[in-house]
């Protein structure tokens, strides 16, 4: 608070000390290891479970390194906020009331979903983050899209989602993948895409802070790269708690 | 397994996983081969001239998937069924359901599925018996019929425009529900036969099997005959809490006897166990299980332990292998 003693607070001014980010100096030419051991371009290995809520309609858990999210889908059922007729299904979206990640997790799934195959119904998405190990929003629309899948709503494709973060002072100008919180702290600039893999479409690209355009053409197929391949890992995921159901 | 929240010890894992394994091997059909995740391709053999089904659509001049399940092919027609599948109503479903609203002419039911079931007041027989037309003294005294959170047993009569239900209760069968448990199970374990209501003798216990995956077990109710004089409804509010101002004769008559009581329970426990389990649920099996449970000697609470949910896995796979041996 920079109201100084005996002067009028009509308007508040921040102090120039309170909002530089509190980070240790980090010279340009010291290398950056990751905390778990990574490489750069190394996504963290993911765990994925569908059927771990009983009472929703489908659900599952995601754990990639120390995010885990859980997120369960109860529909398509009649919703009392929803008055007027509507010949397309709603969709409604709530991270445990984080508007801005209900907000965009509800962006990059509408996409995907067939709204069309429950008119007059909604459909409902509660993700909750059990922890936060950074790269929170990507985790939990890939475990949304799985938990859909698990539900039986009818979806164009899998939503795979994965977030880059691009550095030029602090790691080395090195562009980062899958970052953990303290990464995505010291990053420049980040970039998310959710895109379906096997149609090779693209549902929602969130680009923030300063790019160069090179970068933002290298980030983006290094992201399309890693989103491909974690829809394989989502798929063999799925096909696995098929078949131990197939009795 | 998908809904166990038991801890198995170490011998009982590999009793039920053997148990697993023997019913995997003797399920007629079902190969690996067609199951699919969503935007998998599904391979068809002539372009021209296939029909596609539910849970397809095409991308590229390719059918591809939209679900998870497995594919199945009727002639022409490639449709992909899913495995845990919403219940899907027919005209002529017995279905159990709870009220959750009383609307103008009409009751809203809460049946396990998308949208809400609608049981209007002229598809309900009247307390007196009488056919005629519903007058606004009748829409008055439509709490005194069904309240909110009354379990009913209806039919479906059809479909209205915008896919949900509409019912009708207007058989002795039919109607409100009391004295017993409701129990929710997934709607696919219980198939469409040609007999839904059962009443069992030996434990003086009716049985309902909702093809929406509600299930009644409740106290034997003989079907009354509405024509006999009863006493008459009379619109003012008292009569309606008459359940709870009862008298005392009254009370000892609609007293359930303890022995049915436990009967109720036995037999919910018996489903319970069941739908856990995954298996078919039918009026065999039930009694089947519960049979099993009293020649073991078991408590009530004792069935939705980790060790009877083996024994009834062990039983259900014995019992098929040696019809499969009978029919070889």
């Amino acid at each position: 608070m920079a109201a100084k003693a005996g002067a009028s607070p009509a308007t508040y001014s921040p102090s120039p000390t309170t909002y530089k980010k509190n980070r240790p100096p980090i010279f340009t030419d010291v290398d950056w290891v990751r905390p778990d051991g990574r490489d750069f371009h190394q996504c963290r290995p993911a765990f994925l479970r569908t059927g771990a809520v009983n009472a929703a309609s489908g659900s599952a858990y995601a754990e990639f390194g120390n995010t885990k999210v859980m997120v369960s889908i109860f529909g398509p059922r009649e919703s009392k906020k929803a008055m007027i007729y509507s010949d397309i299904g709603r969709l409604n979206c709530n991270a445990s009331d984080n508007k801005e990640i209900s907000s965009q997790l509800h962006k990059s799934l509408e996409g995907a979903i067939m709204l069309d195959t429950f008119p007059k119904t909604t459909v409902d998405v509660f993700a909750l983050v059990l922890e936060s190990g950074g790269c929170d929003l990507p985790v939990v629309i890939s475990c949304a899209s799985l938990a859909l899948a698990d539900a039986g709503i009818m979806m164009y494709d899998l939503v795979a989602a994965v977030s880059v973060v691009c550095t030029s002072s602090c790691l080395g100008k090195n562009l980062v993948i899958d970052p953990v919180s303290e990464e995505e702290n010291y990053q420049d600039g980040g970039l998310m895409i959710t895109c379906l893999p096997s149609r090779n479409e693209v549902t929602q690209l969130t680009i923030t802070g300063e790019w160069s355009t090179p970068k933002i053409h290298e980030a983006m197929e290094l992201c399309l790269d890693a989103c491909s391949k974690l829809g394989k890992i989502m798929r063999s995921c799925l096909k696995e708690s098929s078949s131990t159901s197939q009795e | 397994m998908r809904g166990m929240e038991m801890s198995l010890n170490q011998t009982q894992k590999l009793r039920l996983q053997r148990a697993l394994e023997l019913l995997e091997t003797l399920s007629s059909g079902i190969n690996s081969n067609s199951s699919v995740t969503v935007a998998d391709t599904i391979p068809v053999n002539q372009e021209d001239g296939v029909l596609k089904g539910h849970g397809t659509t095409e991308l590229e001049g390719e059918v591809v998937a939209t679900v998870c399940g497995v594919i199945e092919r009727v002639n022409k027609l490639v449709y992909v069924r899913t495995l845990r599948a919403r219940y899907k109503p027919e005209v002529g479903d017995i279905i159990v359901g709870r009220v959750i609203e009383v609307a103008p002419k009409r009751w809203r039911l809460e049946i396990n599925f998308s949208q809400d079931a609608v049981l209007m007041l002229s598809s309900m027989n009247l307390p007196d018996g009488i056919q005629r037309r519903r007058t606004a003294v009748d829409e008055l005294n439509m709490r005194s019929i069904f309240e909110d959170d009354d379990v009913i047993c209806a039919e479906v009569r059809d479909f209205m425009r915008d896919g949900s239900l509409q019912l009708q209760a207007r058989s002795q069968k039919y109607g409100k529900l009391e004295r017993g448990q409701m129990l929710t199970i997934s709607p696919y374990l219980i198939k469409r036969r040609k007999q839904h209501f059962h009443h069992l003798d030996q434990y003086g216990i009716d049985l309902i099997l909702g093809c929406n995956g509600f299930i009644w077990v409740g106290e034997h109710v003989e079907t009354k005959d509405n024509m006999i004089e009863e006493e008459p409804i009379k619109p003012d509010p008292q009569n309606n809490k008459s359940k709870t101002s009862m008298s005392l004769e009254e009370e000892e008559q609609t007293y359930t006897p303890l022995e049915t009581r436990q009967n109720i329970c036995r037999i919910a426990n018996a489903i319970r166990v069941l739908s856990t389990l995954g298996f078919s649920i039918t009026i065999d099996v039930i009694l089947d299980v519960v049979d099993l449970s009293i020649s073991k000697g078991l408590d009530i609470h004792e069935m939705l332990g980790a060790e009877f949910s083996v024994l009834v896995a062990e039983r259900e796979a014995e019992r098929r292998n040696s019809s499969t041996r009978r029919k070889r």
